[in-house]
Parts: C-alpha cells; structure tokens; sequence
C-alpha cells in the first residue's frame, strides 16, 4: 500500500505542473540540481565565436531498412571545445548518430567530417586511426574484467603502440585526474559503478582526443555517482575536449544548460545552445 | 605500424595463460584430430607395406622348349633385364624345376614315385619392381621373337606364360579399393579435424569478442588485434602437433614390433621415412590449420 502512495507521489512530479514548484522534492535532488547548475554554462555575453568545426554533419541518412530510416537528412555542426546533450526517446537514432561518428555503421548518404577525417573517403584500413581521435564512454562501462584499473587504461595506450615509458606516466597521470589514484590496482569487480565509470573515463582520455562521446555515461548510475561523473567531464570539457552526450538524464540536462540536440524520428527537433531535455517519459 | 614483437610474443603467451582452459580444449582437438589424420596414413602404410608384401610374390614364369636353342633363351633373358621394369631375371634349368616339384610334393610320396623321367620345363623367371606392370612384361615377353622360338608350346606360346593371370587382376583390383579407400578416410578426417579446430578456435575468439571491440573501439588497428590470436592458434596447433607426432612415433616404436611379433607370416614394415613425412605433413597441417582457422574466426569481429 505505502509503495502505491508512493508511486502517486511521484507521478505527481512527473508529470509537469507549473503550480508546484520544482523545489518541494526530496530535499537531495535539490541537493543534486545545484550541485549541476554549478556546472551550468555562462549565460552568453556576445554571439558565439565560431571556431574551428569538431563535427560537421551534411545530410546524414542511414536506413537499415529501405522503408524506415534511422536518421533522415541530419545536419549538425559542433565546434572544437563544445560540450552538447543529445537527447530523444529510444529509436529515435541517438546510437545511430553516435556510430556513425565512429564509423561503426556507414551512412546510406550524407557527409561526416570528425576531426578532420571525412568519413565517406576513408578506407577501412585507416578507421583505427580516426578512433585514436576520438575517446568513448559507454553505460555498460566495457572494462576488462581481468585487468586491474590500471591495466585497463594502459590497455588503449598498449594496442596503439605507446612505449611503456609514456604508458608508465600517462596511466597513473589520467587516473589521479579522474580520482581514482588509490585504486589504481584494483579489479572492476572491486570497484563501485561510478569508480568504473571513472576508469572508463579516463582509459577513453588517456590519449587525450581532441573529442569525448559518451552513450548514457550516467545511464547505470545513482544521482549522486552522476553528478560526480558530471563534474568530471566538465572539467575534461575545460581542458578543450569536445564532449557529445547522449543521455535520458533529465535532470542532468536541464540544470547544467548545455547545448541540447534533441533527435525526434530519425530528425532534429532542436538544437538549443542553453536548451532543455524538454521530454515526458 | 609496427607491431613490436616482443608485445606480440607476451601478449599470446599471457592469454595463453589465462585462458589456459580455453587453449587446452583447442589444443586436445587439435591434438586428437592429427592424431586420427596422422594414424590412418600410418595405417595406410601399414596396410601399403602389407600390399606390397602379398604383391611381391606375384612374379612370370616363362616355360621353354626342351630343345631351345640356347642363345634364344639368352637373348630373351637379356632383353628382359634390360627392362627397366624388371628386377631380376633368373634361369630355372629342367632339373631345378623336377627338384622344386618333389620338395613341394614332398607329402605325396606316391605322385613323385609316378614320374617318368622328367616332363617338367625348363624356365625364366621374372620378377617386377611393381607388381601393377605385370601386364605390360607380359605383353613385351609375348611381342618377342625369341620368345616365339623358345616357347614351350609352340601352337600357342601365351599358354607358355604363367602369371597367376585371373588371381592377379583380382588381387590388384583389391588392393587398388584398399589404397582409394585410405586416401578417402584421409581427405575426410583432415576435413573433419579443420571444421573442429575452427570450431574450437572460433569459441575462444567469441569467448573473448569484448577484449577485441574494446581493441577496436580505442583505436588497435587490424593487424594489431588478429596477430597475438593468429600466433596462439599456432602455438596451439603446434602443441596438438607435437603431442600427435609423439604419440605416432611411440607406437611406431613399442606397439608395431608387438603387432609385427603376433602375425610373423606377414612382413609389416613401416619405413622410417614415412614417419618423417607424416611428422612434417602434422605439424605444417597443424600450423596450417592454426592460422586459417583463427583467420576465419576473427573475420567477423573485424568487420567494420
């Protein structure tokens, strides 16, 4: 019975209410929502300097099947140093647009330009190279379970050919960046969800990309991890990464006002420089 | 790029080691499908040696007229060893013959005491290199002139040849089934042992596929990823080779004399060179196998 007054409880915040106001919730999420407001983006004081393009995008489609396409004719340009929000329900082609970025699906048409590779011109010998460009993070974390923290982070810099040299003072570098100094030798499985995460995090910047993309980063975790893991992107974001995030964290994305991509059916719905995660779900 | 070898060398030796449950299930089918290979050509020779035993008995006997000009008979004589086909040409005099027909009748006291005088041939007898070419001897002795003169029945020399001819025929078609037979079962379990080698090998891939798209997605090129699991399906198949080619060679040296000591009426030889071979054509196989088996295997979780 208290589960079901509960569940009333809650549907009440989901659902929007102009009347209620937002700060009559668990005092923790407030606690949580400041704490990504504190990462916020500056209210613009001029128009956006343009700079040099990380992501441009022309017209990108991909259809799986003949009749349906995942995405239809998507243009997006991010600039060098841009940290942005994708958001939109399932299928509605978040995760196509990410791999298409790796180059783990081929577009059926359209142009992608990463990091100055323009993915249609480049040979399957050569995607090795643009992936070294570019760092990932995923909800399920893909940590080697047998290799300790350490191991897994030296790993990305091990099969690209680094010298034990560099990756002798570069892993333990990253990992005290990320927090995780103590825990340097310890396994996934010793580790809590966000401490992975971190590992995951930092075996993705290691090699210092110049661009971050993150399937659902906080997809696995409480909000409190999140915020941390937040926090932590922020402050990669500020070293010059590009950070691209796709995420059904709603709080996340309407306190910290990002710039906010929202993919509806293959199309874009928006794209907002201080936008919202604007969904019911 | 360049893949440092001494990575590579460790790489596939850790691995190795800690997915040693994994390696020691390729390497004991490997090691048992050699295995089978490598015993059905050995009895393949075997049953070969044992062949060629019942088949170097198989020899022609030319019969001659009592009163065959000699050097006829040193003509044919000479010609035939100058066949290449024919490895030795003896002369059998009247007199030998009588003397071979009483030692082989040796149990019939009553038929050697009915001989009157000696009404047996004199006689060449030829033996072959390769039994199979006894028709073509044949056919040369028939063709011959001075065959013609000497034969002991003039109206029809052919009848003065023996060559055991229906039982021959009978015996090559035999052992003919008998060696198509062994090179079939050879060619199926060579077969069969690559699909379970791959099989095998295509397991521990998948059992490791997250490994190989973390590799990928942080950027580790093809050759990169396929190198340390192409050199374990080596080291593998090499190991499965060595301890078939072990295994072959014990028997090969205790269980063979064993065998050869309870059917002593056959000659069972297996040359040692043969074992050479089947070591060599293993352990290349192996290898072989080791490298196309991880090669298809890794195919698919390369694909881009």
């Amino acid at each position: 019975m208290a589960d079901l007054v509960d569940l009333e409880f809650d549907l009440d915040n989901i659902l929007p209410d102009p009347a209620r106001p937002v700060a009559s919730r668990d005092p923790e999420l407030d606690e949580i929502a400041k704490g990504y407001a504190e990462l916020a983006a500056p209210i613009p004081t001029a128009s956006r300097v343009s700079g040099p393009k990380m992501i441009s995008v022309r017209n990108l489609t991909k259809q799986y099947t003949p009749e349906y396409a995942a995405l239809d004719k998507v243009n997006v340009e991010i600039e060098a140093g841009e940290f942005v929000f994708i958001v939109g329900h399932s299928g509605s082609g978040k995760s196509t647009f990410i791999r298409s970025l790796l180059r783990e699906v081929t577009p059926t048409s359209g142009q992608i330009v990463v990091a100055g590779h323009d993915l249609s011109k480049l040979r399957n010998t050569k995607i090795p190279y643009l992936r070294r460009n570019i760092g990932c993070v995923f909800q399920d974390f893909k940590l080697l379970p047998n290799k300790t923290a350490f191991e897994n982070v030296a790993f990305a810099l091990q099969v690209i050919g680094k010298s034990k040299h560099v990756i002798n003072t570069q892993v333990p570098e990253v990992l005290r960046l990320v927090g995780l100094e103590d825990k340097i030798d310890s396994y996934p499985s010793e580790l809590s969800g966000g401490e992975q995460q971190r590992v995951s995090i930092a075996r993705a910047f290691v090699n210092r990309p110049p661009l971050l993309l993150c399937d659902e980063p906080t997809g696995n975790l409480d909000p409190q991890t999140s915020l941390g893991i937040m926090k932590l992107l922020d402050r990669i974001n500020k070293t010059g990464t590009t950070i691209l995030i796709a995420t059904h964290d709603r709080e996340m994305v309407n306190s910290m006002r990002r710039r906010v991509i929202a993919l509806e059916g293959g199309h874009i719905a928006r794209d907002q420089a201080r936008g919202v995660y604007g969904y019911v779900d | 790029m360049s893949i440092n070898p001494l990575y590579l060398l460790g790489e596939a030796t850790t691995s190795f080691r800690r997915n040693w449950i994994m390696s020691l299930g390729a390497i004991i089918t490997i090691f048992l499908s050699l295995l089978l290979v490598g015993v059905s050509i050995y009895s393949g020779a075997v049953v070969n040696s044992l062949v060629e035993d019942v088949e170097s008995k198989v020899s022609i006997q030319v019969f001659i007229l009592d009163d065959a000009p000699s050097q006829d008979i040193e003509v044919l004589q000479r010609q035939l060893q100058s066949n290449p086909l024919v490895s030795t040409v003896s002369f059998t005099t009247k007199d030998e013959a009588l003397e071979k027909f009483k030692e082989t009748m040796e149990q019939s006291p009553e038929v050697i005491a009915n001989i009157e005088g000696n009404p047996l041939p004199a006689s060449l007898d030829v033996e072959l290199n390769n039994a199979q070419d006894i028709e073509l001897v044949v056919e040369e002795i028939k063709a011959s002139d001075a065959f013609m003169r000497i034969a002991d029945r003039p109206d029809d020399p052919s009848r003065s040849l023996n060559y055991g001819q229906e039982t021959v025929r009978r015996l090559f078609a035999f052992t003919n089934v008998l060696r198509y037979i062994g090179i079939a079962f050879v060619a199926m379990l060579a077969l069969v042992s690559l699909i379970f080698i791959n099989n095998t090998i295509r397991l521990a891939i998948y059992a490791r596929r997250a490994e190989i798209g973390i590799m990928r997605l942080v950027g580790a090129s093809n050759w990169f990823i396929r190198a340390p699991f192409i050199l374990e399906g080596v080291f593998q198949a090499l190991i499965g080779a060595l301890l078939a080619i072990a295994t072959l060679f014990a028997f090969h040296v205790w269980g063979l004399p064993r065998i050869q000591q309870a059917i002593s009426f056959m000659a069972i030889s297996v040359p040692n060179a043969i074992m050479w071979q089947i070591a060599a054509l293993l352990t290349l196989g192996g290898i072989l196998i080791g490298i196309i088996g991880s090669w298809i295997a890794m195919r698919k979780y390369l694909k881009v």
